[in-house]
């Protein structure tokens, strides 16, 4: 009875969300989108070159590979999961695509075709053993994603024997750094994916019971749904997208190492707390995803136009991710959304 | 009582016979500690010790790397494997000058021969251990200095450049930013700005765009490796700069195209292939009887150019 109570609240939050802009989800954003353009008033006042069309399209190619791991990372953590593998699957997908861009003989587009598909295919494997493995055994994927994150890393080394991939394609190479309207292809690219997790997540079935799980898991298992197939899926769909992401690294910077992508993950994950999703899942949209990796690409150029130390950044970024936790908690009070 | 009085008989037998055996078979075992083996440096230098064991083949050659530049632990444990399995030598890339010292008193105690090599320990910590040990190892500031003098040879004076740094509190970081600091001074330039981009070429990438934005009368670039390097010709390449000169360091092959098409300027070359392998050297001396080693015993470093670039 209890249970089936549960459910019933379960659906009217996700009718609710559902809709995609409810006044108070529509509210939430919008706090954070506040705060993100006061960064900018603030950068454009007090520096010189902040609000320069250079710069701006700067900080897009910068947040475009954060943007992208981010937003595989809003599905996984509104399911309640959590995905610390993202940067060495990074590498891992961008050595398997870095190998098959360097196979001789190939035309540009047979190579970046067959490059993207293996590098996708790379993040959609460790992704889907990822949420299978956690799924199957009942296991935090905090624990499991921990596992990949060495695995992805030594298959990386593994695989190039720990050398470094260079000398790609170069008009491939040329397409990195590709404007349209002074606006950066890459980031185009991301804000695709951002549209279409967008509609996923608040305009489908599917997008509504990821929504559900994070909320109530046993409340969607109560109400016949295969949890093992929307956990499984989170995580795939976060592979595909790092997958994705390698791509843009390769073309960004003509290299594949194993040893990139460090700590991406952390900034990953920040990015989609700081855009106000809940780390307990259930809470949160890819629109704030998107505001989140926007912040902190403003404050990490910012501050150096600004003149701060190494330093000082890195402790006001650490205060800026404790501060978008403290105020989520009185977001949640105030609006219980 | 008969089975005791065998057993000890055997005992003695095996107790006197092993280190006969060791003597006689075996030839001298060095343990060699190194850093991280995930990036094409350590590799390389790696590889060069192999090659070099099997070349000379009058020594066995045991090697462990660690999981990441900072992991000093996995190097700790190593060095206490290598005492208990009793090596004759210890040749080690510490990974932090000042924790390893401790670990390192404890083999030379246990009559080990300790080499140190690629980043020196701290003094002041090898003084307050009350160890000697001598360093064998390229000069980094003195490498870092070569090619930011050929930067300022290039600019001229009163150019303005601005400085890519390793990992903040990394020896050799410190060390390449002294260096570069020196033929800034040396070459009367003018220092915009210094940052770290933590070794990685992602970035660097970033930060130098950043930079650029700030000051985008940049005449050069000083990147403390050569994968912070390849980011910031990236960032050029995009923001669409041709005027601007990068100087590196490693020589990673990645850079060679690079250096061709003039896109970067120089580069370093410390032989790390080697490096292991003269330490190697240097640590069989002693244990075949040689003289203590002391001091610093430089190894060769070379500026690549357009000219040099294989």
């Amino acid at each position: 009875m209890q249970a089936l109570e549960k459910t019933q609240v379960t659906e009217t939050d996700d009718t609710r969300r559902l809709a995609g802009w409810s006044p108070k989800v529509l509210l939430r954003d919008a706090g954070i989108g506040l705060a993100l353009l006061l960064l900018i008033v603030f950068f454009s006042v007090s520096t010189e070159h902040f609000l320069t069309p250079n710069n701006i399209s700067n900080i897009l190619t910068q947040i475009t590979i954060n943007l992208i791991l981010a937003v595989g990372m809003t599905f996984v953590i509104l399911i309640g999961g959590i995905d610390l593998s993202v940067g060495s699957m990074l590498a891992f997908c961008a050595v398997v695509g870095g190998t098959v861009l360097t196979i001789p003989d190939l035309s540009v587009f047979q190579a970046v075709a067959l490059a993207t598909l293996a590098a996708i295919g790379t993040g959609v494997v460790c992704g889907f053993l990822n949420g299978w493995i956690s799924a199957f055994w009942g296991l935090p994927s905090f624990i499991v994603t921990l596992g990949m994150l060495n695995i992805a890393r030594g298959a990386a080394l593994q695989v190039t024997d720990a050398r470094t991939i260079y000398s790609f394609p170069p008009s491939f190479n040329a397409f990195g750094s590709q404007m349209i309207f002074g606006v950066p292809v890459v980031f185009l690219i991301a804000l695709v994916l951002v549209a279409i997790a967008w509609f996923v997540l608040s305009k489908t079935v599917f997008g509504r019971l990821l929504y559900g799980i994070g909320n109530n898991e046993e409340a969607v298992r109560l109400a016949g749904h295969s949890l093992m197939f929307y956990k499984v899926a989170a995580f795939t769909i976060a592979g595909a997208l790092v997958g994705i992401a390698a791509m843009v690294y390769m073309a960004r910077l003509n290299i594949a190492s194993p040893i990139i992508g460090i700590g991406f993950e952390l900034n990953a994950i920040a990015a989609v707390i700081i855009g106000g999703t809940s780390l307990n899942g259930g809470r949160g949209t890819v629109i704030g995803t998107l505001l989140g990796a926007c912040i902190t690409g403003v404050l990490a150029n910012g501050l150096i136009l600004f003149g701060l130390s190494d330093f000082m950044r890195q402790m006001i970024t650490g205060v800026v991710i404790i501060l978008a936790v403290i105020i989520d908690k009185y977001r949640e009070r105030l609006t219980g959304v | 009582m008969k089975f005791s009085r065998f057993a000890s008989i055997v005992a003695l037998t095996v107790a006197t016979a092993l280190p006969t055996i060791a003597v006689a078979a075996d030839k001298p075992v060095v343990g060699l500690v190194m850093k991280s083996l995930a990036n094409d440096f350590f590799k390389n230098m790696l590889e060069g010790a192999e090659a070099h064991a099997k070349k000379r083949g009058d020594y066995e050659l045991k090697a462990i790397g660690m999981q990441n530049e900072t992991d000093f632990e996995s190097q700790l444990n190593g060095v206490e494997n290598f005492i208990t399995q009793g090596v004759d030598a210890i040749v080690i890339a510490p990974a932090d000058s000042r924790a390893m010292v401790a670990p390192l008193k404890k083999a030379m105690d246990a009559g080990i021969v300790v080499v140190n090599f690629d980043v020196s320990l701290d003094e002041q910590a090898k003084k307050d251990a009350g160890i000697d040990l001598a360093f064998v190892g390229p000069d980094n500031r003195g490498g870092a200095k070569m090619v930011g003098d050929a930067l300022a040879k290039d600019l001229g004076a009163g150019a303005k450049v601005v400085i890519l740094e390793g990992n903040p509190g990394a020896d050799n970081a410190a060390q390449r930013k002294l260096g570069f600091e020196d033929a800034i001074a040396a070459g009367k330039l003018d220092l915009l700005d210094s940052r770290t981009a933590h070794w990685e070429t992602e970035e660097a990438n970033a930060v130098f765009s950043t930079m650029l934005t700030a000051h985008p009368d940049i005449q050069g670039v000083l990147a403390a490796n050569d994968s912070m390097a390849i980011g910031v010709v990236k960032a050029l390449d995009a923001a669409g700069r041709n005027d601007i000169k990068v100087v590196g360091f490693d020589n990673v092959p990645a850079v060679a195209p690079m250096l061709k098409d003039g896109k970067l300027l120089a580069t370093v070359d410390q032989f790390g292939s080697q490096m292991a392998a003269n330490a190697i050297d240097k640590a069989l001396e002693v244990v075949a009887g040689g003289p203590k080693l002391e001091g610093w015993v430089k190894t060769d470093i070379e500026l690549v150019t357009k000219d040099n670039v294989k």
